[in-house]
């Protein structure tokens, strides 16, 4: 079942008046429920831009080509306002970044809640689900310290804590290893696994750590703002209904 | 709490704005303290001249002045619209003027014994001891206001020197805000004595001194206005100065509106600078935390919820800086009222009212001052707030 249906997307951005960046040409990307995929490219390839897209965080570009369109669950979200988008970022969608981006002044549990607290998670409940979510990543024991006291694979942790705090569908990591030493790192792409066999979320993975796309389903490839390789062609060891087998690399 | 934690981040930073807001509101505190204790003396007054008129010798005012005949005291009796006149002999309790008072000097006035046949509606209450009445006609005793009472640490029993005259204090007053409280009460007989003794030798040789009145206390008729009265004694009676309610709060309230304005302007003036101050300092701690607004922004925080976090922040700074700067400015009325107790000098009234407003003002001021930025963070975009280094 396809959770993310994405054709024609298009994203150009102007960070002066006078130059302007053709960040994503074109792309068409189809992610199915409980896969984990990894999209990989050099620098410029627009793999940023793809997950900002997907992630609802930025809309993409309606002109210069075919209209473009991207369902969410079967949702189209061409139609859904700011506060829409934001609201399904809260409640359905959770996001690991590369710099942990922990809230300094807040503690790893407070951290993890304000993910609850933006969905509408109050109170008890929203503890308990915070603790849980810190249980999962095996940070239960440290939920009183602060991103200070916490090495950067424990950070890293508390951080995906928080975005499956809320039981997403779909969970988007922009390197998620990028600036851990390869035992953590394999910690945590080790814990991203786990998660998605056993939750069964979905996992965005953008990366250019090899390692990474090797743990992943698919590895989709991009290069100059377009996806040369969907990575359809060598499925690994969990193979998942595919919604459009045919699509052609 | 977690917002205190964001204002630590920087503490020297938030401790300056948080002064800025705190010295605004010090200034809003110990002059509106001043303020108030105006207002309360000139509404004492105001109170006072409900339903009656005071007359005086053309040039005088509110019964003090030249010495006029108890006779026009009787003609204005016989005006139409004219209930019952007193008269009366005030005068000031020394001639130097205490300059440091905020309200009226000391006077001595004269008792109205009874002679009011119950119209006075400006009751004093009596701390101790007792009123003047008919029976101390003649006599030398004399009640004094509060402040007076603890100025020259007088007791029931005590003697007072009025004038070169002394007297025995028979009651004390309550304290009433306002003109009573610097007041020396003494009977008629004696209050036309000591009036004599002020006049040069000349004049007062060509008065009788059972004969003078510097001011006569009017009570109108039922239904009829002070107002009234006031315009037929104009026309009636040449050479004095009739001055009702209404005219007192012309001449002194307007007076007393304009010092009120000044005084609190001042201290809204300073209360600008320090909400500028707080814009300043919003603004920069969200320049600050850039990558942090966008962060949550990404993983779902609403904008209006940015919005609420940065006004909370910038509304505790408010509330610090007013609470601050209230404790500090009621030290400073607490302590200099203390010191002008001695001499019988009450600047200040810190009122509830005063307190509660400069610590809500402070933080409606934070909160109003954290909008700005706030909106401008709501408004960034994401993916460049994250970026952000």
């Amino acid at each position: 079942m396809a959770l993310l249906e994405g054709r024609n997307l298009r994203k150009t951005y102007a960070p002066s008046r006078r130059t302007s960046v053709q960040a994503l040409r074109g792309v068409d990307i189809t992610i199915d429920e409980g896969e984990m995929v990894a999209i990989m490219g050099p620098s410029g390839s627009g793999k940023s831009t793809l997950m900002h897209i997907l992630g609802l965080l930025h809309a993409p570009d309606p002109n210069h080509g075919p209209r473009p369109t991207l369902t969410f669950a079967g949702r189209d979200t061409a139609v859904l306002s700011e506060g829409e988008r934001t609201r399904i970022r809260a409640r359905e969608m959770g996001f690991v970044f590369q710099d942990f981006n922990l809230v300094p002044t807040l503690t790893a549990l407070e951290n993890v809640l304000l993910a609850c607290d933006y969905a509408g998670l109050r109170g008890a409940p929203a503890k308990a689900a915070a603790l849980e979510a810190l249980a999962l990543v095996g940070l239960a024991e440290r939920a009183d310290h602060r991103p200070a006291e916490l090495s950067g694979g424990e950070q890293q942790r508390v951080a995906i804590a928080r975005a499956l705090v809320n039981r997403p569908t779909l969970i988007l990591a922009d390197e998620p290893t990028g600036n851990l030493d390869s035992e953590r790192s394999g910690e945590v792409l080790g814990l991203l696994r786990q998660l998605n066999r056993e939750q069964g979320q979905t996992f965005l993975l953008v990366t250019h750590d090899a390692e990474v796309g090797a743990a992943c389903d698919r590895v989709v490839r991009m290069r100059d703002g377009l996806i040369r390789d969907h990575g359809l062609g060598v499925l690994r060891t969990h193979p998942v209904e595919r919604s459009d087998a045919a699509v052609s690399a | 709490m977690k917002l205190l934690r964001n204002l630590a981040r920087r503490k020297v930073r938030t401790g300056l704005t948080i002064l800025g807001i705190t010295i605004g509101i010090w200034a809003l505190v110990v002059f509106g303290s001043m303020a108030n204790k105006i207002n309360s003396l000139v509404a004492g007054g105001s109170t006072y001249y409900q339903g009656k008129l005071s007359v005086s010798a053309k040039g005088g005012m509110m019964g003090v002045g030249g010495p006029m005949a108890l006779a026009v005291g009787d003609q204005i009796a016989h005006l139409p619209g004219v209930d019952v006149v007193v008269p009366g002999v005030t005068m000031t309790l020394s001639d130097g003027a205490s300059v440091a008072s905020m309200g009226p000097p000391p006077m001595i006035v004269t008792a109205g014994a009874g002679r009011d046949r119950g119209r006075e509606t400006f009751l004093t209450r009596y701390a101790t001891g007792r009123a003047i009445s008919a029976a101390d006609a003649g006599a030398n005793v004399t009640v004094l206001g509060s402040d007076l009472a603890r100025q020259y640490k007088k007791h029931v029993g005590d003697m007072m020197t009025l004038r070169g005259q002394p007297f025995t204090v028979v009651g004390i007053l309550e304290p009433t805000l306002t003109a009573p409280d610097t007041d020396a009460v003494v009977p008629l007989a004696a209050a036309q004595k000591l009036y004599l003794s002020t006049l040069p030798p000349l004049v007062a040789a060509k008065l009788n001194p059972y004969d003078i009145a510097t001011g006569f206390t009017v009570y109108p008729a039922a239904g009829t206005s002070p107002e009234t009265v006031a315009s037929e004694i104009q026309q009636a009676i040449p050479d004095v100065s009739p001055m009702t309610g209404q005219d007192f709060d012309k001449q002194i309230g307007s007076a007393t509106a304009m010092l009120n304005s000044i005084l609190v302007g001042i201290a809204l003036i300073s209360l600008l600078v320090g909400g500028l101050s707080v814009i300043n300092t919003m603004a920069m701690s969200i320049a600050e935390r850039t990558r942090e607004i966008g962060i949550k922004r990404a993983i779902g925080a609403s904008r209006l919820r940015i919005v609420r976090e940065v006004v909370a922040e910038s509304a505790l700074i408010g509330a610090l800086g007013g609470t601050i700067g209230l404790v500090l400015g009621a030290a400073i009325v607490y302590l200099a009222n203390e010191a002008g107790r001695g001499s019988g000098t009450i600047l200040f009234e810190l009122t509830s009212g005063t307190a509660v407003t400069a610590v809500v003002f402070a933080t409606v001021l934070g909160a109003i001052a954290g909008l700005v930025p706030a909106l401008h963070a709501a408004r960034l975009d994401p993916v460049s707030a994250l970026r952000y280094e």
